[in-house]
């Protein structure tokens, strides 16, 4: 009798904390996309400004692209966002590297919110792995404690993180 | 921006850790932003910059094969509470939080934006897959993660279940690049030269095998010698040497930090015999810095700062005789001396503190969302249970009508 009471005693301490758990993660995830959004809509728009004020120095084919490219990424037709990004992303990429003529202060921009979006797309993932661990615990499952909510998606865009002396992820070399 | 960093080891006695937050906290302050330190110290009026507040003593505990600062009760949180409250941080910003310490306590009281960064990479699997469940619930509470090096990335990715952007130890570039040698000893003229710096009574530090190399070394230049500095104890390390190679090794015991930058700005090439264990290597981007070529043993660590060979010479670890080949070769070819100088010129800038503070600093601006409320810190949960648990029933209850 005394060991069920204090059973159940434990097991709703238990289910309270996780819900403490949940509900933080779920405040994270939001945080996180937040912050994902709002680098990848900075992004597009200074794409799209790129695009507009500066056609010779990208070149006007590609201007037309990267335009469109830009107002795909904010509005996707099909949806899917990712893709947009993806195909935004590599546009942005295949850029020539100096640009000329193109303002000092909006390549910077642009570089400086390309690092960004690649952090806060890791951050993001990061807070939707953490959540989703939480949520695949077999008790958190079998007492349903995620209440019906969606399970948080992984954004998977190709944005390279750069500019870093050791930021590349080559392991061991197997030739030695 | 406010941001308030917390180092878990104790601030008046020496590690890299410390250095890292230290010299952080100061080029940030450089740049204009606010920043704090909260930290443990061994004695409360150690001196210190008057941005550091002293959490109280740590109690050193081994962790995963070091020593790891336990540091919990009242008296600790209660500081730690003070200075989330009154700091009005935008952004805390914990080092190495894994492990039973300061930066954990504050990663279970703070509530806001948190950004970790994890420098361990020594892992004993079994310690880390014990103890990674028990603080996945607070790990869980930091928004993002950095890490020094890959190693101490797959520690997180294999242990701690999270990922993290991967931004390296600086190093004041200037600081080593410029200013004098040490008396009598030039690079180029007075010598030759070959330096060692480290703990030469620790094995894994390679010292032996440097030794052993120097006899090939003097085989070819009878004028070379030996210089060797940190601690350690010097008799036993005299007797190690022995007869024939004493006249060729000087032991200058430990340096002050102006005299490490003398030091590696005055030997003709810096040797880094090291046999394991080897994390990062600050030391090496230390002696790029001051224009040192440099050979060193083939850990992984070496070889990504080195860029696999193209800054400096690799020699597999623990082989004498391919080490003092090398540093033969190096000391007979001064072009080759002042190429390796150059390009590690060119590497170490980008390891400079400016250059890691303004990327910390991306990552900061990426978990801060504009116009959020600044980091505060939960209630005492000892004055405060009946609220934790009438919170815990309404969050029961909220998150069962979404």
């Amino acid at each position: 009798m005394l060991v069920g009471g204090l059973l159940v005693l434990l097991l709703l301490a238990w289910t309270a904390w996780t819900l403490t758990r949940l509900s933080r993660l779920e405040g994270r995830v939001a945080r996180a996309w937040t912050a994902l959004d709002t680098q990848l809509q900075r992004r597009a728009g200074l794409a799209e400004e790129l695009a507009r004020d500066h056609p010779a120095a990208v070149g006007s084919d590609r201007a037309e692209y990267l335009a469109a490219f830009a107002a795909d990424a904010r509005r996707p037709i099909d949806g899917d966002r990712e893709l947009a990004e993806n195909a935004l992303g590599r546009e942005l990429r295949e850029l020539p590297q100096n640009l000329p003529g193109v303002p000092a202060a909006l390549r910077s921009d642009l570089a400086g919110t390309t690092t960004r979006a690649a952090l806060a797309r890791r951050f993001y993932n990061d807070a939707v792995r953490d959540t989703r661990a939480l949520r695949r615990s077999r008790i958190s499952r079998l007492l349903r404690l995620h209440a019906g909510r969606p399970l948080p998606r992984f954004f998977d865009i190709e944005i390279p993180l750069d500019g870093a002396p050791a930021d590349h992820n080559h392991a061991e070399n197997p030739a030695r | 921006m406010r941001i308030g960093l917390v180092c878990p080891y104790q601030w008046d006695v020496p590690g890299g850790v410390q250095y890292h937050v230290r010299d952080l906290a100061r080029t940030l302050r450089g740049m204009g932003h606010h920043v704090e330190v909260l930290t443990p110290a061994e004695h409360e009026d150690s001196p210190a910059d008057d941005f550091v507040t002293f959490a109280g003593r740590a109690v050193p505990v081994p962790y995963n094969g070091s020593m790891a600062s336990l540091q919990f009760g009242p008296l600790s949180a209660a500081r730690v509470r003070r200075w989330l409250r009154d700091g009005h941080f935008d952004v805390v910003h914990v080092h190495e939080p894994a492990p039973p310490s300061l930066s954990l306590l504050v990663c279970m009281i703070a509530e806001g934006p948190i950004v970790a960064t994890f420098h361990t990479a020594f892992v004993r699997s079994k310690v880390l897959a014990a103890w990674g469940p028990v603080v996945r619930p607070w790990l869980e509470r930091i928004s993002g993660r950095i890490a020094v090096s890959d190693f101490a990335r797959r520690v997180q990715v294999e242990h701690l279940g999270g990922d993290a952007v991967i931004i390296p130890n600086g190093v004041h570039v200037a600081a080593f690049a410029d200013g004098p040698t040490l008396p009598g000893l030039r690079r180029g003229v007075d010598g030759p030269t070959i330096g060692f710096l480290g703990r030469f009574d620790e094995p894994r530090k390679g010292l032996p095998v440097l030794l052993d190399a120097m006899h090939t070394v003097l085989r070819r230049h009878p004028g070379a010698r030996l210089l060797i500095a940190g601690r350690g104890d010097a008799d036993e390390l005299t007797a190690q040497i022995g007869e024939d190679l004493r006249a060729s090794v000087s032991l200058l015991g430990e340096l002050s930090e102006e005299d490490k930058g003398a030091f590696l700005r005055s030997v003709d090439v810096y040797c880094a015999p090291n046999l394991l264990g080897e994390s990062f290597g600050v030391i090496l981007i230390e002696a790029l810095a001051a224009g040192a070529p440099i050979v060193a043993s083939d850990l992984d660590a070496f070889k990504r700062v080195l860029e696999d060979g193209a800054a400096g010479v690799l020699v597999r670890r623990g082989d004498a005789a391919a080490l003092g080949h090398a540093l033969c070769d190096l000391l007979d070819d001064p072009g080759r001396r002042a190429e390796l100088s150059a390009r590690g010129a060119e590497v170490a800038a980008g390891y400079d503190w400016a250059v890691l503070a303004r990327r910390i600093l991306a990552v900061y601006e990426t978990v801060v969302l504009p116009g959020g409320p600044p980091v505060g810190a939960d209630d005492d949960p000892a004055e405060e249970l009946p609220t934790a648990g009438r919170r815990a029933l309404s969050s029961l209850l909220r998150w069962g009508d979404g």
